[in-house]
């Protein structure tokens, strides 16, 4: 019986590498983040003690992640979860927690770190109704566009490491101190920087632009999509054409939707058009969170100079 | 503010007229004008008394008014915490068609309203229920209570659910990627794989996913009618399940998902012969996918198949006969833009008795998203159908389906 025997060393050997594997990563909390931003600024304030991984890439379109299944033993093994809250992961995450078979990482439990505590939340809707199209009932979810927002997403991140890991908690707050400055300094060049957004006015598919706008002063005048997650009408196409020219509004921004509209519309109305992700990731020159936000202040510029 | 303001200049004019009533006394007591005079001030006084009075008032309405506001904020706010914030998350799905069936004519069909509720229960549970009124009258589809916190990865569930048997007979039809429930698994299983009793699912340690899971019921399927849900009978009458699933991200955008499920009822009797026999109803499912991650909300393809075989005897004339019956269906689904998609099912259903005699059906189907909650669908079936003698399945079928959702209606992860 060859073959038989030749299954049951791979399957020996198979299991010796993997129980290795698990021996080697033993000493190191395994996190698991929704989002590369989150497992970014988690590797930074636990360097070495932590083993980190990000379910998404950084090219998903955050309300439309596949649920999928490999993601469940990810969950299953891991200490932490970090999440960004205020329903961004609604879609996709409560699905895979329910087979994960983790109580610890559940949302509310001490292992769960929700990085939106102490965010102060834009566009919270006064009337939650889906006539409005597919409204987040606790208000805009992308805070991470707002690097004034990556201190606090830190913060909560150091306090949630440290709830769980009190032995550590020293070293996570020397990075985090050493992490904070370095924000802080790339926020004060950023602020310079892109001082010529001030007042732009742009047009974007979806509504995930408002903290980043909020902080470099820009100014949404309109959205491709009807309400949020409704596709837009010819009408509705025509309407927005025309107040560009009319308003001169230089520039579209769009994510991981199809090209076709915001093309169209840049035929019509002579803006500029750049695709920006809402998340980190998705690029080598967005794979950290500040390169992430540096990349979307200078597509920006960039985009400015050519309309 | 406002009062403080006002009572000031008034304070003054008080002080005045005392301070006049004051030399009046002292020097100029004999005069008549004055008496007049002092007539005067006194009525002054005491309008002056008066509007004091009135303003005093005036503000402590208004500091219980803000009482008041304030406490009816508490109140408002503690009745949230209490009782609304505690509600479960409640939804429903409406699903509707227009048909017509060159067999049996047209029809309004109205196919479901589906009323879902689920919460934690506690710390150790959650519980969720699905309310189904249809044509039929009103039924309980699902309520069930499920584990959360088990130790060694395992997780239990209880009271009446889907039980875990291949893919699509877990869904509820109203999120199929076609219009009706292919023949092939409402033969087979019945419907659903609606059931009333217990499950243990275990997920294995392994790097990619892969989960176990046992049950035993009174029986499986919402139409399955061999068994009589509600008598009790000995244990080897119920209905016992394993069943194995795997999933396997081939690139990050193509993945595999691979299940085999076994069900097997130890003795059946059948309605017209106190004889019995065992039951086995086996399947393996294979599904497809290829979801481009960057590209997920206009891009897309799936393609689902499952194979079913069915095992028990049969009557055969006179006498019983063990009768195997195979069959199955397939289906492709393809989204052609964010609020478009297309697709095309194939399903071969045998007849249990004589599994020689099949109803084979063909169906191309539309699917217009209009948004998350709102779709409407159009497809056409040509069916082969040899196994009723009307031919009822036989010919053209053209279906306009309508559904939506609202409020929070989700069925999680069985339903992806």
């Amino acid at each position: 019986m060859p073959v038989k025997r030749r299954n049951f060393i791979s399957v020996l050997l198979f299991s010796l590498l993997w129980g290795g594997f698990g021996i080697a990563q033993a000493q190191q909390i395994r996190v698991i983040t929704t989002i590369p931003d989150l497992a970014d600024i988690t590797k930074q304030i636990g360097k070495e003690l932590v083993d980190v991984e990000s379910l998404t890439r950084g090219v998903e379109f955050m309300h439309a992640v596949p649920v999928k299944p490999s993601f469940v033993p990810k969950l299953n093994r891991a200490n932490i979860l970090v999440a960004m809250g205020l329903d961004l992961e609604i879609s996709w995450l409560p699905a895979l927690l329910e087979p994960a078979s983790n109580p610890k990482i559940m949302p509310g439990q001490t292992a769960y770190i929700d990085c939106s505590t102490g965010i102060n939340v834009l566009e919270v809707p006064k009337n939650v109704d889906r006539a409005e199209g597919d409204v987040h009932p606790k208000g805009n979810p992308h805070y991470n566009l707002d690097p004034l927002n990556g201190k606090v997403i830190a913060r909560n991140i150091a306090d949630g490491l440290a709830r769980n890991y009190p032995q550590h908690k020293a070293v996570f707050e020397k990075n985090l101190a050493a992490y904070l400055s370095e924000l802080d300094k790339a926020i004060a060049r950023w602020q310079t920087v892109a001082a010529p957004l001030k007042g732009i006015k742009f047009v974007a598919y979806h509504s995930d632009w408002a903290y980043f706008a909020n902080r470099f002063g820009l100014q949404q005048v309109g959205s491709i999509e009807v309400k949020p997650g409704i596709e837009p009408t010819p009408n509705h196409l025509v309407g927005l054409a025309q107040k560009m020219q009319q308003e001169k509004i230089p520039l579209i921004i769009y994510g991981p939707q199809s090209d076709r509209y915001p093309k169209q519309l840049a035929g019509q109305s002579g803006a500029a058009v750049v695709r920006l992700q809402s998340i980190s990731g998705g690029t080598a020159e967005t794979d950290t969170y500040v390169k992430f936000i540096e990349h979307n202040v200078k597509s920006l510029l960039a985009a400015l100079k050519k309309s | 503010m406002v009062f403080s303001m006002v009572r000031a200049p008034l304070v003054a004019v008080s002080a005045v007229f005392t301070f006049l009533l004051f030399l009046s006394e002292q020097g100029l007591a004999q005069n008549t004008e004055l008496d007049s005079l002092r007539a005067l001030v006194k009525g002054m006084e005491q309008q002056l008394q008066q509007a004091l009075q009135r303003i005093d008032q005036l503000e402590k309405e208004k500091n219980s008014t803000s009482v008041r506001v304030e406490q009816v904020e508490k109140s408002v706010k503690s009745t949230q915490s209490a009782a609304g914030l505690l509600n479960p998350a409640i939804g429903m799905a409406i699903d509707a068609t227009a048909e017509q069936r060159n067999k049996t004519g047209g029809n309004f069909n109205f196919r479901s309203a589906e009323i879902g509720i689920s919460a934690s229960i506690d710390p150790y549970a959650r519980g969720y229920a699905f309310f189904n009124g249809s044509g039929d009258g009103v039924e309980v589809e699902e309520a069930a209570m499920v584990t959360t916190s088990l130790p060694w990865n395992l997780q239990a569930r209880g009271g009446r659910f889907f039980a875990d048997f291949g893919r699509l007979a877990k869904f509820h039809p109203h999120e199929y990627s076609f219009v009706n429930t292919p023949l092939s698994l409402e033969r087979i299983v019945g419907g659903e794989s609606q059931a009333d009793g217990v499950e243990l699912s275990y997920l294995f340690p392994t790097p990619f996913f892969l989960r176990g899971t046992i049950g035993g019921y009174n029986k499986i399927g919402a139409d399955n009618e061999r068994v009589e849900n509600d008598k009790s009978r000995s244990w080897s009458r119920f209905t016992y399940l394993s069943r194995l699933s795997s999933y396997f991200d081939l690139t990050d955008n193509h993945s595999v998902e691979l299940g085999t499920s076994l069900a097997y009822t130890p003795s059946v009797r059948l309605s017209s012969d106190p004889r019995s026999g065992n039951r086995t109803m086996s399947g393996v499912d294979l599904t497809y996918r290829y979801q481009p991650l960057g590209s997920t909300l206009h891009q897309g393809l799936t393609i689902g198949a499952e194979f079913f075989g069915n095992s028990e005897l049969e009557e055969r004339g006179s006498g019983y006969r063990r009768m195997f019956a195979p069959g199955g269906y397939v289906y492709a689904d393809m989204k052609l833009s964010r609020e478009w998609s297309a697709g095309f099912l194939y399903d071969n259903a045998p007849s249990l008795s004589s599994p020689g005699k099949k109803t084979q059906s063909y169906s191309p189907f539309l699917t217009w998203k209009l948004s998350e909650f709102n779709r409407l669908r159009f497809q056409y079936t040509y069916g082969n159908d040899n196994v009723n003698e009307s031919k009822s399945d036989s010919g053209s079928q053209f279906f306009l389906q309508w559904t939506t959702t609202l409020g929070a209606h989700s069925h999680g992860f069985a339903n992806r």
